[in-house]
């Protein structure tokens, strides 16, 4: 017990202690600055009717879907194609993995100079070929998908770094198995690889889609979530709510609905993944 | 099992003791940028271009007159009220710091700026000598909230070389429209004769200017914005007209568009169009843009207040900047420091207004040197006609931030003009319904 | 070796160069933004202010840099992310492999139900807390301390669950020959078993570490004062105003500036880095 009470004291004070208080200061109409009213579910209903509450959920939930399966499937070939002791190999993995020591702001600043329509990269590279520029971070189609390019282009280390160890744990003796058997390069990765690793397939997924539930600074930075709130994660909102509205009490109910999608997320991924093992 | 525990809480005593403010220091965060790689040390305000050059050698000057005083200046990304907001949440704000006219009855109502007034008199300002406008900024129940530097307003900076071009120039002066149809007009034969787009404007990423543009123009039109201080109007037919003329503007390409502030900036100062709309604060710089040779802008730069398009009324949106102080315990040191650089703030008045700025104090609108200065006298007239918003209103800067989105969102036709104006309307008195 | 054979997706051949190439392509992809800046850092603001493609083009300079170095606030900044960072890394390492200790191996009134609760809590996103840890840390006057920067990542239960499950997966047989030798529980944990989990302790200190380096949102609003910022805060706060004072190439130059360190630091250690991300599930 000992052992454990360091962490558990961090983890009741640090962690639950603000989720309960949050549900609870949820209830209230609360000023950043002092002043509560308890109010019910008042702000849950007002959410409920929040045009722009319910178009932040909506491109949260677009934007993992143009995130994951890319940097799970682009983690996996990445995998595939350098998990190999050559010099080359090393290199490349070093070059995949070297944005995510970066931090979000350095990120967004090189992806706003790409993206800029005036002298940013893609823009240069139009021009030579004649072509206008494309103005990706204020056209509501193309801000969002911007933001998730970016952040693929940031995220793509972990995902890859995760199938490479999973890879490496492969029992050779399957592959000496298929080797036996005559069977391609397909047939093998199809056969032998890919069923090998499906719990790290189901890690890499439930990891990601934690991980950009939360998006916030690339949104935050790039767009402040426009044109006409098509880049506002949910992130976004509550922090706008909270900190630029003082309406911390209708925040924080934000807050929950975020715990709430992340919960089930979590929840559903743990249980498919179960149950491809017992499978 | 003692040992690793014991370390750790070691670590963490070292770690939590953060920084200390010595009892002479003050900080003093601002926006405006920052320049240090070429003004870092210097104090030299007079040779100083620029909101952000002036604004740090002034302050170094200071420092340097009052070496007993240290000054730490925080600049934050513009506008800093998320991080400001964080700061007295957390009840270590600064001591020092620049905000909008607009905002300050947002912190003013939750008291969490101090009154100045006595103290101001005390060290010799008097707040009987700032201007109208700036006077109505700080002034609230009786009491000064804050230290007016300037009043800004949306203007018009124009290309003259273009405007030559365009044949939109007489007497050396430029032509401006009188009428939404006279600017349609203007736009047209000036793409016609430069092949550029007639305006230069921040239409990506900050919204700010979209709501200056529909204020300005509701003013002209002598329409309501608030009928009390809890509810907005926008499902006017003024507010239509303005929308519409500004989506018209947008679809017959008379404008640059995708640009973000930084980028129109440079648009136009690469010479991307005939009229750049913004504020105040780029005078200088553009001014000096234009004593450079073999520019666009070469010997071809002039300003002038946002035109009268609509009959009823020559009318403005202006605010203006001011700094206030948190309220925090300090030492009767800090104190004495803070009043020290708010005077020298106050008697260096003129050096601001060089920015572009009008100057807060109507002693410097009248002298001789603030008139000299280029251009002056054609924005003279913005301290009669500049109009703010009724200060009884709350949370502008979030207000305005939902105007501009939503009138992005119109302009650029993601959505109607009226189901905008409709959305807006409805989100922003929601968002004043809930104000505690 | 045998490993690259092992793999099994990829044999030699045609093939083989082909999906090379596509890689080494997506590489390049991969830098081109960062090349990108590095160009931008070496062109004069003034330049750029009239025409980005003049990076291609001689002369280059070295004066944003120069620039930098006597008048940014990218060193105290670069100082306090190498702090927070280390230190919320350290913290989780040691809390991490006690708790993990203790759920694996003892026995405790309640053990598993106060497991599975801390299991939920992966569930938990830091945003949806934020708020009310945010006033409780105004209670607590922790803001704009280094404790108030590292605490909260310390309380999140990954790296528990992580050590929890590398305990499991050590015999205890080692444990109780060790017990034969009369050693005592504690002796046990610190000179048996916790030497055996140094490939998670990596793994889980290069996570912490990278998630410490790139937090934004907390140390935006609780490192407030420009003393305490971060290296995200720092370079955000300069970031909108490049219009009007600091200019493109300087920004970029910061941001060159600003990761070369910890991109050095991975070139160096990326060897053992990658061996730690294996390890950890071996």
């Amino acid at each position: 017990m000992l052992y454990v009470a360091p962490f558990l004291c961090l983890y009741v004070i640090l962690l639950v202690y603000p989720l309960f208080g949050g549900f609870w200061l949820s209830l209230h109409k609360a000023d950043l600055f002092g002043g509560r009213r308890f109010v019910g579910f008042e702000n849950f209903v007002r959410l409920s009717n929040d045009q722009v509450f319910l178009g932040a959920v909506g491109n949260t939930f677009y934007f993992i879907l143009l995130t994951v399966p890319a940097l799970a499937i682009i983690g996996l070939g990445l995998a595939l194609a350098l998990n190999r002791q050559t010099r080359t190999a090393a290199v490349l993995r070093g070059v995949f993995f070297s944005s995510s020591v970066l931090s979000v702001t350095i990120v967004t600043l090189l992806w706003k100079v790409v993206y800029a329509p005036e002298g940013g990269f893609v823009a240069n590279l139009l021009e030579v070929f004649g072509r206008p520029p494309i103005p990706f971070l204020s056209s509501a189609e193309l801000a969002l998908p911007a933001i998730a390019i970016t952040t693929i282009w940031w995220c793509i280390g972990l995902p890859m770094m995760l199938f490479l160890a999973a890879l490496q744990q492969v029992p050779r003796e399957l592959y000496e198995a298929a080797a036996l058997d005559n069977a391609g390069r397909w047939k093998t990765l199809w056969n032998v690889t890919l069923p090998s690793i499906r719990r790290t397939f189901a890690l890499v997924l439930i990891i990601e889609v934690v991980l950009q539930f939360q998006l916030f600074g690339q949104a935050y930075l790039m767009t402040q979530g426009g044109p006409n709130n098509a880049s506002r994660p949910m992130v976004l909102f509550l922090f706008e709510v909270g900190f630029t509205r003082w309406d911390v009490g209708y925040a924080v109910a934000a807050g929950q609905i975020l715990f709430g999608f992340i919960a089930i997320a979590a929840f559903a991924q743990y249980l498919v993944a179960r149950r491809k093992e017992a499978f | 099992m003692i040992r690793p525990i014991a370390i750790l809480l070691s670590c963490l005593a070292l770690t939590s003791c953060g920084v200390q403010q010595p009892p002479n220091e003050i900080v003093v965060q601002r926006f405006f940028g920052t320049c240090n790689a070429q003004y870092g040390t210097r104090t030299d305000v007079a040779a100083a271009e620029g909101e952000c050059g002036i604004m740090t050698t002034l302050i170094n000057k200071f420092s340097a007159e009052n070496p007993d005083v240290r000054v730490r200046v925080s600049p934050v990304a513009w506008p800093g009220y998320n991080q400001l907001a964080a700061q007295l949440a957390a009840g270590d704000p600064p001591d020092l710091v620049t905000m909008h006219l607009s905002s300050i009855p947002d912190y003013q109502s939750r008291a969490l700026i101090e009154p100045l007034g006595k103290d101001l008199r005390a060290v010799g300002v008097d707040p009987q000598g700032f201007t109208a406008a700036s006077s109505a900024g700080v002034n609230i129940q009786g009491d000064v909230f804050g230290l007016p530097i300037d009043n800004w307003a949306p203007l018009w900076h124009i290309n003259m070389n273009y405007f030559r071009q365009a044949g939109l120039v007489k007497d050396g002066k430029p032509i401006l429209p009188r009428s939404p149809e006279e600017l349609l007009e203007h736009a047209r034969r000036f793409k016609a004769a430069t092949g550029k787009p007639y305006l230069v404007q921040t239409l990506a990423i900050e919204r700010a200017s979209y709501a200056r543009n529909l204020y300005t123009l509701l003013m002209q039109q002598n329409a309501t914005i608030f009928p009390d201080p809890q509810h907005i109007h926008l499902q006017s037919p003024e507010a239509k007209r303005v929308v519409d003329l500004f989506r018209q503007i947008y679809v017959e390409d008379l404008t640059t568009k995708n640009l973000d502030y930084a980028a129109s900036t440079n648009a136009f100062i690469n010479g991307a169009g005939g009229v750049f709309i913004v504020g105040t604060w780029l005078i200088g710089d553009f001014e000096a843009e234009s004593r450079r040779a073999d520019r666009p802008l070469s010997n071809g730069y002039t300003v002038r207040p946002f035109p009268q398009l609509y009959a009823a009324r020559d009318a403005t949106y202006i605010d203006g900047h001011a700094w206030v102080m948190p309220a925090k315990e300090r030492t009767p040191q800090q104190r004495d420091a803070v009043f020290r650089l708010l005077k020298f703030f106050a008697d260096n008045d003129f050096e601001w207004s060089r920015t572009g700025h009008l100057p807060a104090y109507q002693a410097v609108i009248d002298s001789e040197r603030f008139n000299a200065l280029p251009h002056r006298r054609e924005i003279a007239k913005l301290s009669a006609t500049g109009m703010t918003l009724p200060a009884s209103v709350q949370r502008q800067f979030p207000v305005a931030d939902i105007v501009g989105e939503e009138m992005s969102a119109a302009i650029t036709g993601h959505k109607t003009v009226d189901a905008a104006l409709a959305d807006a309307e409805h989100r922003i008195n929601d968002l004043l319904f809930h104000v505690l | 070796m045998t490993t690259q054979l092992a793999s099994g997706a990829v044999g030699r051949g045609f093939g083989d160069r082909l999906i090379l190439a596509a890689t080494i392509a997506l590489a390049i992809v991969m830098v081109i933004p960062m090349l990108w800046a590095v160009g931008l850092s070496l062109k004069t603001n003034q330049e750029l202010l009239v025409d980005t493609q003049s990076v291609l083009k001689a002369p280059w300079t070295l004066i944003n840099y120069y620039d930098i170095l006597i008048g940014s606030g990218v060193f105290r900044w670069l100082l306090n992310s190498i702090i927070v960072s280390t230190g919320m890394s350290l913290g989780v390492l040691v809390l991490s492999s006690l708790a993990g200790y203790g759920f694996a191996r003892l026995e405790f009134p309640g053990r598993n139900v106060i497991f599975v609760l801390v299991l939920f809590g992966l569930a938990i996103p830091e945003q949806a807390v934020i708020l009310v840890r945010h006033q409780l840390f105004s209670d607590l006057d922790l803001h704009n301390t280094y404790a108030g920067l590292m605490l909260p990542g310390m309380s999140a239960p990954f790296g528990v669950f992580l050590m929890t499950q590398y305990f499991k997966a050590i015999p205890t047989e080692i444990d109780e020959a060790a017990m034969l030798d009369n050693a005592s529980r504690f002796k046990i944990f610190w000179r048996v078993l916790l030497p055996m989990t140094l490939p998670a302790q990596a793994t889980l200190g290069i996570f912490t570490f990278l998630h410490a380096w790139n937090d934004y949102w907390w140390p935006m609003v609780s490192g407030t004062n420009q003393q305490m910022y971060t290296l995200t805060v720092g370079i955000a706060s300069t970031q909108q105003n490049f219009a009007e004072s600091a200019g493109l190439g300087y920004l970029m130059a910061q941001a060159v500036f600003a990761s070369l360190p910890v991109l050095i630091v991975y070139m160096f250690f990326q060897k053992y880095i990658v061996r730690a991300v294996s390890g950890a599930a071996t």
